[in-house]
């Protein structure tokens, strides 16, 4: 297959859920070599105002992490920071075990950022060409592609004219088509009614069966609790806790509360 | 160190981007709007130059000196480019700024950023399709001149490729500036004033400042309306060249040291810093080629043939300095029959003015003013003369050399035409809006291909 980038080669089946995190957001017992990005220290601010402060967690191989927080946490931050998009005091990454730099991260990470709507003269169809082309696409990637996210009655549309749901299928369409190993994505769930919700969550489901690694800035939590493995729960720019939803549980002593009251408990 | 080579990338095609970028610029709709409004600009110069001409023509037709001085190249390409100027100076950067000011303001630049592409490659592209809008907008003009060989007129090929290309470097200066403008600001609305800064600011420039001697001189020579100046003299000068192209390179690599958005400020500024002081030293480089060549049918920037031969075998040193004042028109009338033709076919020539020249009104009751003193291997001679006819003997006398017979024949005919430009109005006030208005509709057409799948549907 003629494609940009190599995914990472099939291992053996990945754990979830690991044990639950040490205090500084990286778990205790984990084995490093399902540990496909690890965040040692970032450390960003705006003029004196500390946006993230010595953030550090890990993203397992074919995981869907949820990066999930109240307003203002830094949750956009993070993963602009992450895909070197934005600089940052310290950005201390390392890639399956090499440290990574920010000019690299493109190389193997892919952000979509919330609220973005690109090339809005152009038609979709026409859009979706020129990421195919870039990333070299097959044909018929691109049209299982369309028809997943379900884009087809809009292809010949343009972009400014799509409704706020199209607008972020067609984003999602565009990260689908980037092959980099690891997709971050802000606010994936954004603009979409509970039935579409269900339809995407499918689709990314569908992408990490194929062995790709999702990180997710998740504001709405009952959408984190259906689609994530795991969790990064940022509040003040600080992490309060990484973990599957039962290691939270355990970790906060709430044995049978929901992630909303996980969070509440750690925010 | 080598990364992991689950992640190596592979060389991005180039193809895809150059396309995008293609559609952008013609899907937008500022292209086609300053196309609109380029026809009345452009064709209601073209019109005033053929009617001119036109009247000069008939008195031409007369004598055969006034014909002489009939020259398409300043009665009709000057004038008629003139306007495309105009429009390339106060239109263009808004089309040149949306290439990337659309992309910045809509988000996809933070797509783009992260495609397997260097931003150096990013900005070469949006260049290419500035420069593709630039031809665009240089439709007028072109349609302008066939009108012009419809009409029987006259056009020497290598002073018509001579001035186009200088407004092709104009153009891609511009294209430049308006890039790097985007590129460090926030909304396009930002860039297009600090472009307008560079383009109007240069024309202020003009008019204060030029004539002057010593530094103003040298900051009236940075003005972007000097650019054109040697190409509408007929003169395509490799110094000036290299000097144009390094200036937009620079501005280009200054676009893609501000593109990243993932890179610190400061780290900006170094890079920043870098690329001026490279640009600078290339510039001044630039500035000491004196090499041009004369591409002009009547040969105005050159003595005649025979004379040219002898001047460019006095091996000796030249100099020349002049007891005027750089804004007295005696000294721009030396300057352009003396002075520029001796800079051009003499291989060591300095010129100065004398010092203290200034302006006219302080030179009052100076006994000198007025004297040129010509200087040649020791010995020298004063004139006050701004003709070759006077001043090419007395260079012959001090190198001691004889004047060399005048050859017969060569002069320039001139080309008078006697013709009302009326129709060509019609042309640029419906024709060529209504072909622009077809062409927008075509940009925004359905793929081919996929229409096809439309119809297979």
């Amino acid at each position: 297959m003629d494609r940009a980038f190599q995914l990472v080669p099939p291992g053996p089946p990945i754990q979830r859920n690991a044990q639950l995190p040490a205090e500084s957001g990286r778990a205790s017992g984990q084995a490093d070599d399902q540990v496909l990005l690890r965040v040692d220290s970032i450390n960003k601010r705006y003029a004196d105002e500390v946006v993230l402060a010595d953030v550090a967690f890990d993203i397992q191989a074919g995981e869907i992490i949820g990066i999930i927080g109240p307003n203002g946490a830094g949750k956009t931050t993070l993963l602009e920071v992450l895909a070197g998009t934005v600089p940052a005091e310290s950005s201390d990454v390392q890639w399956l075990g090499r440290p990574l730099p920010s000019s690299r991260r493109r190389e193997a990470i892919f952000y979509l950022p919330d609220g973005v709507r690109p090339y809005q003269d152009q038609l979709v169809t026409r859009v979706l060409s020129f990421f195919a082309d870039v990333y070299r696409r097959p044909a018929d990637e691109v049209t299982s592609t369309i028809e997943a996210v379900r884009l087809t009655p809009v292809l010949s549309k343009r972009v400014n004219s799509l409704s706020k749901g199209y607008g972020r299928r067609l984003m999602l369409a565009l990260g689908l088509l980037a092959p980099h190993p690891l997709l971050l994505m802000d606010e994936p769930f954004d603009g979409f009614d509970l039935r579409q919700t269900s339809e995407i969550v499918g689709v990314l489901r569908k992408e990490v069966s194929k062995g790709r690694t999702l990180a997710l800035a998740i504001h709405q939590l009952l959408d984190a609790e259906r689609v994530c493995d795991r969790f990064i729960l940022l509040a003040d720019g600080h992490v309060r806790g990484v973990g599957t939803l039962n290691d939270l549980r355990e970790g906060t002593g709430l044995t049978s509360g929901s992630l909303e009251d996980i969070f509440l408990a750690l925010t | 160190m080598p990364l992991p080579e689950t992640f190596q990338i592979q060389k991005a095609r180039l193809r895809p981007l150059l396309v995008k970028e293609l559609w952008e610029i013609l899907g937008g709709r500022a292209l086609w709007t300053m196309l609109v409004l380029m026809c009345p600009l452009v064709g209601y110069s073209f019109f005033q130059a053929v009617s001119l001409y036109g009247e000069a023509s008939a008195a031409g037709l007369q004598s055969p000196v006034l014909a002489s001085s009939l020259s398409p190249l300043d009665g009709i390409l000057v004038p008629t480019l003139g306007a495309s100027y105009v429009a390339v100076t106060l239109l263009f950067p808004f089309v040149a700024i949306r290439v990337l000011g659309q992309e910045k303001e809509s988000g996809a630049l933070r797509l783009l950023v992260q495609m397997p592409y260097r931003s150096s490659t990013l900005i070469a592209a949006k260049l290419a399709a500035v420069l593709v809008a630039w031809v665009f907008s240089s439709i007028p003009a072109f349609s302008a001149l066939v009108i012009w060989r419809l009409f029987g007129g006259h056009l020497f090929a290598p002073e018509t490729l001579n001035l186009l290309f200088g407004h092709l470097l104009y153009g891609l200066l511009v294209g430049a500036i308006a890039l790097f403008a985007a590129s460090v600001s926030e909304s396009a609305a930002t860039a297009a004033i600090v472009t307008l800064a560079f383009t109007i600011g240069s024309w202020v420039l003009d008019f204060t400042v030029a004539g002057h001697p010593g530094l103003l001189e040298l900051v009236a020579n940075l003005s972007l309306t000097q650019v054109l100046h040697t190409f509408e003299q007929g003169q395509l000068s490799l110094g000036l060249v290299a000097g144009i192209g390094t200036a937009a390179c620079g501005f280009a690599a200054l676009a893609t040291v501000w593109l990243p958005p993932g890179v610190h400020v400061r780290n900006k500024l170094v890079g920043s810093i870098a690329c001026v002081l490279a640009a600078a030293i290339v510039l001044g480089l630039a500035t000491q080629i004196r090499f041009s060549i004369d591409v002009t049918e009547d040969q105005r920037n050159s003595f005649p043939v025979v004379d040219q031969r002898v001047l460019a075998s006095l091996a000796g040193p030249l100099v020349v300095t002049v007891h005027l004042a750089p804004e007295d028109p005696r000294y721009a009338d030396l300057q352009r029959n003396v002075l520029a033709k001796l800079e051009r076919v003499l291989p060591n020539i300095s010129v100065g003015l004398a010092g203290g020249r200034q302006s006219v009104a302080t030179n009052a009751g100076d006994d000198r003013y007025g004297e040129v003193e010509y200087n040649y291997d020791g010995r020298s001679d004063i004139s006050r003369s701004t003709s070759p006819r006077e001043i090419l003997p007395l260079l012959y006398g001090l190198a001691d050399v004889s004047r060399p017979a005048p050859a017969p024949g060569g002069d320039y005919p001139g080309y008078p035409l006697v013709i009302r430009g009326e129709v060509a109005l019609l042309w640029f006030f419906g024709g060529l809006p209504l072909c622009i208005a077809l062409g927008w509709w075509w940009s925004r057409r359905l793929p081919i291909d996929y229409r096809k799948l439309q119809k297979e549907a």
